[in-house]
């Protein structure tokens, strides 16, 4: 007597099962590939958020490195000389050189191939790396011999007063 | 063939359309990054534009996801 109507009970909860959760297989992997889409998409947005905070990251260390230091006196660093000090902090190296011509130039001691110190030498009228023979020119740092293959960072340099100082760390 | 079958063909490219266009971008990071510890800034700049550029195409590609998304459900 009940036992028509039993499975009909049953077949209703079955329905209202399928009524909750009405994605089929087929709907259930399209939908997965849209959430896929969205969520790649933001992580797109985050990368791009993580490059743009590096850029102005770099821009305000940069700023930072705009100190202006006293070196010393001009008359100390003749023609043909080089005098070596730290800018813009006392973990970076640097090299002064007063060319035969008198010009001033000054770049990071740091060697771009593998970090050892470059030293001036005067006969080449260049910076010169003994770890590698690596050479870099006076006029820009760049490399003109061995493996570097990056320019030597410039340091600008202002000679006022009979006084040189450093004002700023070029890339 | 159906609408969703062509659908779910049509999701599948831009799904790896999407992915390649992030792997890029975790490249131009990586790259970035380590322009930033040599000290060549100059690269920066560019690298965050071509990354926003990238998430550019991504935020169209999904846009266009979800209307079409919005076609079928209407559709039906």
């Amino acid at each position: 007597m009940n036992t028509e109507t039993e499975p009909c009970t049953s077949c209703k909860k079955s329905e209202k099962w399928r009524d909750d959760f009405p994605i089929e297989w087929e709907g259930d992997n399209y939908v997965s590939r849209r959430e896929m889409v969205k969520f790649l998409t933001l992580g797109s947005l985050f990368l791009a958020v993580a490059n743009w905070v590096t850029a102005l990251g770099s821009r305000i260390l940069r700023r930072g490195s705009q100190n202006r230091q006293l070196l010393g006196s001009s008359d100390d660093l003749k023609a043909n000389s080089s005098a070596l000090f730290r800018y813009p902090t006392a973990k970076d190296p640097c090299i002064a050189v007063r060319t035969g011509e008198g010009k001033l130039v000054a770049y990071s001691q740091v060697c771009t191939h593998l970090s050892c110190a470059v030293v001036y030498d005067k006969a080449e009228q260049s910076l010169f790396c003994p770890c590698h023979n690596g050479r870099f020119n006076l006029e820009q740092g760049a490399p003109i011999a061995g493996p570097p293959t990056r320019p030597l960072p410039r340091i600008r340099l202002e000679e006022s007063g009979g006084q040189i100082y450093a004002i700023e760390r070029e890339a | 063939m159906s609408t969703r079958q062509q659908g779910t063909i049509l999701f599948t490219g831009i799904l790896f359309l999407v992915a390649t266009t992030v792997v890029i971008q975790l490249w131009l990071l990586t790259v970035s990054m380590e322009a930033l510890l040599s000290g060549a800034m100059k690269t920066l700049v560019p690298a965050a534009a071509a990354s926003t550029i990238l998430l550019c195409i991504n935020a169209g590609l999904l846009r266009y996801v979800f209307r079409f998304d919005r076609q079928i459900r209407s559709s039906k």
